[in-house]
């Protein structure tokens, strides 16, 4: 049983400039036993921050960290029955591969043929085998990445913590090694704690997603749960690639209006914007649910949008076709057949039924409650 | 480029084979010097290039001094010198780069502001503190004490260990590693190369002091090499080969030093002095 | 969560010596060696100058010895002397090391190496040796080895250190032909540290090699000219062991320098009092140095 709980976890700094600073504002969550989640967002959301307070690196100026049934504030990283891979690998240069992985079950003083064993499963498991007397510098990047991994491994520990362990790899080996890890999760039967600032990685790996930023927590979802129902403009803005259009419109007597157009709103939107009759609203679509006029099978074609093209970036597989409404730019990511070229002007036909609806103010997304 | 026109190159390389030759024509002459015996004639003049070598002005110094025991007095001192300079100031420095503790930048500003005070200043109730409230006079735990780890090495070692990975002090930490195994057996071996170029310069400096074991030394038995020299010229101001060796003995452990490890003590310099 | 387990809380202060214990541990024997034999050095020394010290009983004597030495001919003396020789020295010994410097820039890496190496010599041989080998270079009979060059020359014999009007300038003299391969090598890191692409980019621009020199080599060496200027002058206006074993700070006080005069002061005359004050208007001397160099040499320089 190795659940990682945070009860209002605080984390207050005092930067370089003598001011405080929070890193983590606050955190209340729950990760179950044996379940892979990711922390994302930003560079200085915190994230590792939280991170490092499992892993007992830091200290949380307030709160409990609870991990399995003890409360683990007081406990030294050693007792927390806990393993890191960081980004860096830090694997101890001096030192041969064997060693490195031997190297905390030595100063546990573990028995020699425990070790040994240990050892030889975690080496089997990453296909070590063959470089075990080599020092790390003598290894590829991925391979060193391995060997972080299989450091980690030998300590049977109840929870995996990753600090960004593929931000150092090749695009090609990152996702080989994605790959490798959910098989890895699958296998080890272990809680995994991922951060990383990269969504499409948060969106392949984990089975539920924390995003945060500046501190605070913004959303705790499954990665479809987060693509199709985003809390506020940030995790809109944030899951997606390319992310998620903004375009600020107003509500008039069931309509939409934007710059360019103007739509009836199908009923269940129209109940959820009940309350912004006469307001302003940031309609937020994400770039594939925009279509252009001559290639939209399927879609109802009545929520017309006219538009001056900027760019038409061709990517083979898709277009994309960046435009302005209203001020802001837009993106729409359509079918390669979709004609069109920079500066003309056209009319684009948006798929109401997956839009969203913010609250300018607040960020948040109406959901008519 | 223009200043690389075959002119250029050729006056500079002229000018710089003449300033090294001025360089190095001291340490020549003494060496030349001592392999001359000035006792053999009245008239005698010593010679840039000797017909003749001689070791017999080596055989007079150290027949009329306790030049052996000099030389172990230095060998000793110098060689605790290093070992706890070393070990401590990379102790601190790694303390002060990488522990995050209060009070950590106020203890390390203050030690580093006494720097520019001058040694002049502390000198004296410094020998009335060790020769008369330790009553440590002539001994050498006087000679060592006081500069068993400096605040210019702490200093350097501080620099130095802040450009390890802190990740791997972290992920030892992870492997229940001690904070002192910590230390010992991930910092101590990655900081090797500063470690070397620190206890090389340590070793020489200590070798080469002369103000403070000359204050705190009486007899002749207790003398550094440096010290034991200078008041052997006092003495014997006339023997000009004898002197010279004297001065080839104080000085070519060093030399020798130099030309083996020459690449620690160019490299070494540019540690910890300016940045960029 | 009624499964949870919380550890007993401990005290705080037990957990404040288990998270940072061992830093205070690491640092201990160095702060223990600085408070015993530096700090308590200075506050002592700051005491004894305003005593007349005596081993068994000293009395307050107020500022009487600044007053003391403020009057004595011979300690302005010895400002002087120490002045003249920071003042001829440091400023011609970084000119030099910086000339050496750029030449040996434009040499191939190996003989970059054998002149860094042969300049660098003299440096490992101590104070004491260097000052043997220059006093009988320094000889006015026929040994010394200076009379017999200049005397190829057709010159006549100078008494170099036995007469008031050549003491000082032997001392310096002597410093201008030591080792200055330390600076030498601090110049050469900082000259391969300059981009390449900034003299490109004056080359295009048609600048002259004084303008290259001015507008792009000086001020990026500015640091390192800083360092060795504050170093420079802080070890000058200690010079000691050269006219201790040269001099003696003769003939008639014309190389007494600061430092000299304080260790006569202490352990000829065993004028405890009197020498901590001199070793204070040293000390100001020098912190007061340093702090103008820094003000009106490094302000505009950035990386």
């Amino acid at each position: 049983m190795a659940l990682v709980e945070f009860r209002q976890v605080r984390k207050e700094f005092i930067d370089r400039n003598k001011q405080p600073f929070t890193a983590v504002a606050g955190s209340d969550f729950v990760i179950q036993d044996k379940e892979f989640v990711v922390f994302v967002g930003p560079s200085g959301c915190g994230k590792t921050t939280s991170l490092r307070m499992i892993a007992g690196l830091e200290r949380q100026t307030s709160g409990d960290i609870i991990i399995g049934d003890r409360i683990v504030n007081d406990l030294h990283p050693k007792d927390r029955d806990i393993a890191m891979v960081f980004q860096d690998y830090a694997l101890y240069p001096h030192m041969t591969i064997r060693e490195n992985l031997s190297f905390g079950l030595r100063n546990l003083k573990k028995p020699k043929e425990y070790i040994e064993q240990k050892v030889r499963e975690a080496s089997a498991i990453l296909g070590l085998e063959k470089m075990l007397e080599r020092k790390p510098r003598e290894l590829s990047g991925g391979q060193r990445q391995r060997v972080a991994l299989g450091r980690a491994i030998v300590r049977d520990p109840q929870v995996f913590l990753f600090d960004e362990p593929l931000s150092n790899l090749d695009a090609k080996l990152r996702i080989q090694m994605r790959v490798e890890l959910s098989e890895l999760h699958k296998r080890l039967g272990a809680t995994i704690v991922y951060v990383t600032h990269d969504q499409v990685e948060a969106m392949t790996l984990g089975e539920r997603i924390v995003v945060m930023n500046q501190g605070v927590i913004q959303q705790i979802a499954s990665p479809t749960e987060l693509y199709a129902n985003p809390k506020n403009m940030f995790v809109a803005g944030f899951i997606g690639s390319p992310p998620m259009n903004f375009i600020n419109a107003r509500v008039e007597q069931g309509r939409i209006v934007v710059d360019g157009g103007s739509f009836g709103l199908p009923e269940n939107i129209a109940e959820r914007l009940s309350a912004y009759s006469g307001k302003e609203v940031v309609l937020g679509i994400r770039p594939e649910d925009i279509y252009g006029e001559d290639f939209a099978p399927g879609v109802s074609t009545e929520h017309r949008l006219q538009a001056h093209i900027q760019v038409v970036e061709h990517l083979g597989s898709e277009n994309l076709i960046y435009f302005h409404v209203g001020g802001r730019m837009v993106t729409a990511k359509v079918h390669p057949e979709t004609k069109g070229y920079t500066g003309l002007a056209k009319e684009f036909i948006l798929d109401l039924r997956k839009c969203h609806f913010f609250d300018p103010a607040t960020q948040e997304r109406i959901t008519g409650k | 480029m223009k200043s690389k026109s075959k002119l250029f190159l050729a006056v500079a390389a002229a000018c710089l084979v003449a300033w090294a030759f001025v360089t190095v024509i001291p340490l020549y002459w003494m060496i030349v010097g001592s392999v001359q015996d000035s006792t053999s004639s009245a008239s005698f003049r010593p010679e840039m290039f000797p017909g003749v070598l001689s070791l017999a002005p080596y055989e007079r110094f150290f027949g009329k001094t306790a030049a052996w025991r000099w030389l172990a007095n230095s060998l000793l001192i110098s060689a605790v010198l290093t070992i706890t300079n070393v070990f401590f100031a990379s102790l601190a420095g790694y303390a002060f780069s990488k522990l995050k503790f209060p009070g950590s930048k106020a203890v390390f500003w203050l030690l580093l502001s006494t720097m520019m005070i001058p040694a002049q200043v502390t000198l004296i109730p410094l020998y009335v503190l060790v020769v008369n409230v330790f009553d440590l006079g002539d001994s050498y735990t006087a000679i060592i004490l006081p500069t068993a780890v400096t605040v210019g090495n702490i200093f350097l070692m501080k620099q130095y260990m802040s450009s390890l990975p802190t990740s791997l002090i972290h992920a030892a930490r992870i492997d229940a590693c001690s904070e002192f195994g910590i230390f010992w057996k991930v910092i101590l071996p990655l900081a090797k190369p500063g470690l070397a170029v620190l206890g090389i310069f340590t070793f020489v400096a200590s070798w080469n002091e002369f103000f403070w074991p000359f204050l705190i030394t009486n007899s002749t038995e207790m003398r550094t090499i440096q010290v034991g020299l200078a008041s052997f010229v006092f003495a014997e101001s006339t023997d000009f080969g004898a002197i010279m060796a004297g001065a080839t003995v104080g000085a070519l452990p060093m030399l020798i030093l130099f030309f083996s490890l020459q690449r620690y003590f160019l490299q070494g310099i540019t540690i910890g002095a300016v940045k960029g | 969560m009624q499964r949870t387990i919380a550890p007993k809380r401990r005290r705080a202060a037990g957990r404040f010596w288990r998270e940072y214990g061992w830093a205070y541990l690491f640092i201990l024997a160095p702060v223990l060696l600085f408070l015993v034999f530096t700090l308590y050095p200075v506050i002592s020394a700051l005491i004894m100058s305003f005593q007349q010290y005596n081993i068994m009983q000293s009395t307050w004597v107020g500022l009487d010895n600044y007053e003391r030495l403020f009057k004595d001919d011979t300690f302005w003396k010895s400002v002087w002397n120490t002045v003249v020789f920071t003042v001829c020295t440091v400023p011609v010994n970084i000119i030099l090391t910086f000339v050496l410097a750029h030449f040996i820039y434009q040499m191939k890496t190996k003989w970059q190496t054998f002149f860094k190496a042969t300049m660098y010599l003299p440096a490992v041989a101590s104070g004491v040796t260097i000052s043997i080998v220059w006093l009988a270079i320094f000889d006015p009979t026929d040994v010394g080895l200076l009379n017999r060059f200049l005397g190829l020359f057709g010159l006549d014999p100078v008494i170099w250190l036995g007469q008031s009007k050549t003491a000082l300038f032997s001392l310096i003299l002597m410093n201008w032909l030591g080792s200055h391969g330390a600076g030498i090598i601090l110049y050469l890191a900082s000259m391969g540290g300059i981009p390449k692409s900034l003299y490109e980019a004056a080359d295009i621009d048609h600048a002259s090699g004084w303008t290259r020199f001015r507008a792009i080599t000086w001020p990026l060496l500015k640091p390192t000219t800083l360092y060795l200027l504050v170093t420079g002058v802080i070890t000058s206006f200690q010079v000691f062991i050269s006219v201790y074993m040269m001099t003696q700070g003769g003939p008639n006080f014309a190389t007494t320098t600061i430092a000299y005069l304080i260790y006569q002061t202490a352990f000829k005359f065993y004028e405890f009092g009197l020498a901590s004050a001199q070793s204070f208007v040293l000390a100001f001397l020098i912190i007061l140095v340093s702090v103008i160099q820094f003000k009106y040499f490094s302000s505009d320089v950035e990386y």
